[in-house]
């Protein structure tokens, strides 16, 4: 049902382990041992249940931020206003966490509603102006981050500081209430998991089962076809916004409530551009996002390991990850893929 | 000049585009390489110029092996592709078009010497185009015949001609098969793409016949028209040709189309009429067509009680279907979800079948699964047409058969023939004389924008309708 065309199994792999060597050869010339570095970065992703959980509380918002993307994209829309859109759910979050809610046990739900919405209204705007006023998305939604970043900051330096102190080390821990109900003392995020399970599914039949999918696949392969088929295409630039943004605001949530429990400056971790790289590497396909998503994760997860056991400076991680995605790109591509067609066949 | 092409073999995938071709082509000769939609000219064409690569196989130009799969080494060895659709750069003017990418003329740029260089070879073919004046303001007849000077100045010697002829008018072409005919005599090796057999007798000497990616023939031309036809489609072509030409019984029930925008008053015409919109390429004869699907222009029914159509039963289908008609990334079954019913939640299972059942019944060559893009023009044509509701509708065809060959331009026509009979009406828009006339009840003309005729066809001799779009008086 996915508009990209399945590749052959088998090329699939040889490009899997092209682009595992092309790691393996920098963290060689990084002086480290790959074996070293990769069992390191498994353990401190898997090795206890504890830190099973962790990883988990990684995967969640950028799963999200990736699911929130795969709709953009589907829509032809270059969504980088998506950081900001995460930001804003955290502010959605956040106020929720600081008004008399915040002390109820109805607080995570509520922060849910009104993160979704704040995500979606910034997502939203970034569609107006493309519509209304011709405004690239690229161009607005940067513009919109950079909005974003100064509001967060603020908020946090300002009406919303520390008892005390304004420090960019964040806001006050939210009320225990305000925390994602969690089980077992491994406090395994259930409510997130179920929230984002039940996103993955409605995303699923969304785009494959609903003509609103299709009329959103649709606008985003050729918006001056719609009118013949009788529908308006900006009409679904706004949909895609307004869900994408709703989903990014979530992953916002999250990042305040579930893993920082307090706002922070950096609340959004760069999980946007990272769903960016994410999403464009499995092709906008759903399952191939999730599974990717989740071996980030567990890379960030485990990379924080490095420097303790192997006396690795832990940007080693973001170097590995983002040189990966760049030569998957590379080998993902056309001529390459031709190439390994022609070697394949001739085998 | 002499270029020989030995065994080319090229697949995408499974499907098999040329097929151990070979040929040879002496200058002196202007040679044609005729065959249906995907017989395999354009990937010849392409592997010619260095876009594609082939398999296998070679091509030698004066005894001399070309590097495969380079533009660069086909370029330098004298090749020139005048293509489809002119590929120059719409915002620049004429003059600055052929500095770019030109290395005759040195680093400085010297306009009015430009100028004058390009006035004075404008003027040896006999071209009337302003060197100053920008691309994007020329007719597409016009850039194709400042590209094809273009491709004289930076001495292509080799001359490629991949169906130049969709946007001209019969003067531009005259024009343009002048100035081939002239270049052949001087020695330039001069290869013309079409499955336009008209064209070919005028301008070729010899035909190549390509059928499903292998090479049917090289024949001289003059050559048995019928024979030709019969190559490239290896059946017979009567069954095709002679189809009967049904008048359909005069109903009492009209349609009105509102033309006070041309200060016509409403034109009233028999439900169920089939109206050809005919205009040289870049009249108004086509924006008429969009005219009347964004209400710009009034169709409604019945005589001066004017019941209104309702606007889901305008059905429209664009020439360009790739760009304004189709999704090129969606499945045949994706573009029938999405045109039929309200439903919210699609049924793939019934799709899939209602899909399949369209595909025979407009034999479209495609799966439900196939991509829009993977179809042949004829095929996206089709496709277009099965997509329209079999509700009784109004169908306004932007140049329904542009680019198709003889045999697809029938079979489409066939599948709109057989729905007409049921329909309010039918207006379709072109710019092909003979298409015009045989297929339409009532014929509007157009010349630039102004409707300068619209008669039942009765009315009117066929060839008055040449005068009718070009605006000269008879």
């Amino acid at each position: 049902m996915n508009s990209i065309k399945k590749l052959p199994l088998g090329t699939f792999f040889i490009k899997v382990i092209l682009t595992l060597l092309v790691a393996s050869i920098i963290m060689v010339l990084l002086g480290t041992s790959p074996i070293e570095v990769i069992r390191s970065i498994f353990d401190g992703a898997f090795g206890r249940p504890e830190k099973i959980v962790k990883t988990m509380l990684i995967f969640l918002p950028i799963s999200l931020a990736s699911l929130a993307l795969i709709i953009t994209f589907s829509g032809g829309l270059w969504n980088i206003g998506i950081e900001g859109q995460i930001v804003l759910g955290a502010i959605g979050a956040t106020w929720v966490a600081k008004s008399f809610f915040g002390e109820t046990l109805v607080s995570p739900i509520i922060q849910v509603i009104v993160g979704m919405s704040f995500g979606a209204l910034w997502g939203l705007l970034c569609g107006y102006l493309k519509v209304k006023f011709n405004v690239h998305e690229i161009f607005g939604g940067l513009g919109l981050d950079f909005v974003a970043t100064g509001a967060i900051i603020y908020l946090i330096l300002g009406p919303w500081s520390r008892s005390g102190i304004a420090s960019t080390s964040g806001t006050d821990i939210f009320p225990k209430e305000s925390w994602f109900p969690t089980i077992s003392s491994l406090n395994i995020p259930a409510l997130s998991i179920i929230i984002v399970s039940i996103i993955i599914l409605i995303l699923i039949l969304f785009l494959s089962y609903s003509r609103f999918g299709l009329m959103l696949r649709a606008t985003g392969i050729n918006p001056s076809s719609t009118n013949k088929y009788k529908f308006n295409s900006n009409h679904y630039i706004y949909l895609a916004f307004i869900l994408g943004g709703a989903i990014a605001g979530l992953a916002g949530v999250f990042q305040a409530s579930v893993f920082y429990h307090k706002l922070v400056p950096s609340i959004s971790g760069g999980y946007g551009f990272l769903g960016i790289l994410v999403v464009l590497a499995s092709n906008r396909r759903i399952l191939p996002t999730l599974l990717l998503t989740f071996f980030f994760s567990a890379m960030i997860a485990g990379g924080s390991q490095l420097q303790l056991r192997l006396d690795l400076h832990s940007s080693l991680i973001s170097i590995l990850l983002s040189s990966m995605v760049f030569f998957w790109l590379i080998f993902n591509s056309s001529k390459v893929n031709d190439l390994l067609h022609r070697i394949i066949k001739r085998n | 000049m002499k270029i020989e092409i030995n065994n080319i073999f090229k697949a995408f995938d499974e499907v098999i585009a040329n097929d151990d071709v070979s040929l040879e082509i002496n200058s002196g000769k202007i040679h044609a390489l005729l065959g249906e939609n995907g017989a395999g000219k354009s990937t010849l064409v392409k592997i010619i110029s260095g876009h594609q690569k082939p398999d296998s196989g070679n091509i030698i130009i004066d005894g001399k092996k070309l590097r495969l799969g380079s533009t660069k080494s086909s370029i330098e060895n004298g090749i020139g592709i005048l293509s489809q659709d002119p590929l120059d750069f719409q915002n620049l003017t004429v003059s600055e078009s052929f500095l770019v990418g030109s290395k005759k003329f040195g680093p400085s740029l010297n306009k009015r010497k430009i100028a004058n260089e390009l006035n004075k070879i404008f003027a040896e073919y006999e071209i009337k185009v302003n060197p100053q004046i920008r691309i994007k303001s020329l007719s597409i007849g016009e850039r194709q015949q400042v590209e094809l000077v273009r491709l004289l100045f930076e001495n292509s010697k080799i001359i490629i001609l991949d169906e130049p002829t969709n946007g001209f008018s019969l003067n531009q072409r005259n024009l343009v098969f002048k100035v081939l005919k002239k270049l052949n005599k001087k020695g330039y090796v001069i290869i013309l793409v079409s499955h336009k057999l008209d064209e070919v007798f005028d301008l070729c000497n010899e035909a190549t016949i390509l059928k499903n990616g292998t090479k049917v023939k090289t024949v001289p031309i003059p050559f048995d028209r019928k024979k030709i036809i019969k190559l490239m489609f290896q059946e017979d072509i009567s069954k095709i040709q002679n189809h009967s030409r049904k008048t359909i019984p005069p109903k009492n029930q009209f349609i009105s189309i509102d033309l006070s925008k041309w200060k016509l008053g409403t034109t009233e015409i028999p439900q169920g009429s089939k109206v050809g919109v005919i205009g040289l390429q870049g009249s108004g004869c086509n924006q008429f067509i969009r005219d009347c699907f964004n209400k710009t222009v009034n169709i409604s029914l019945g005589n001066g009680n004017n019941s209104i159509i309702p606007p889901e039963d305008f059905h429209y289908t664009p020439s360009d279907r790739l760009e304004r008609g189709l999704f090129e990334d969606l499945t045949i079954k994706e573009h029938l979800a999405l045109t039929y019913g309200d439903v919210k939640v699609i049924k793939w299972s019934n799709i899939e079948k209602r899909a399949n059942s369209l595909i025979k019944e407009f034999e479209i060559k495609g799966e439900s699964n196939s991509y829009a893009k993977q179809l042949s023009g004829g095929n996206q044509q089709k496709l277009q047409l099965a997509l329209i509701p079999k509700t009784p509708g109004f169908l306004l065809l932007e140049q329904p058969t542009r680019g198709l060959d003889v045999k697809s331009t029938s079979s489409v026509w066939e599948k709109i023939i057989e729905r007409s009979s049921r329909d309010f009406g039918i207006l379709f828009s072109t710019t092909d004389i003979d298409e015009a006339w045989e297929r339409s009840d009532w014929i509007i003309c157009f010349s630039g924008e102004k409707i300068t005729s619209v008669s039942n066809k009765s009315m009117i001799k066929k060839d008055q309708i040449k005068f009718l779009i070009s605006g000269v008086k008879d």
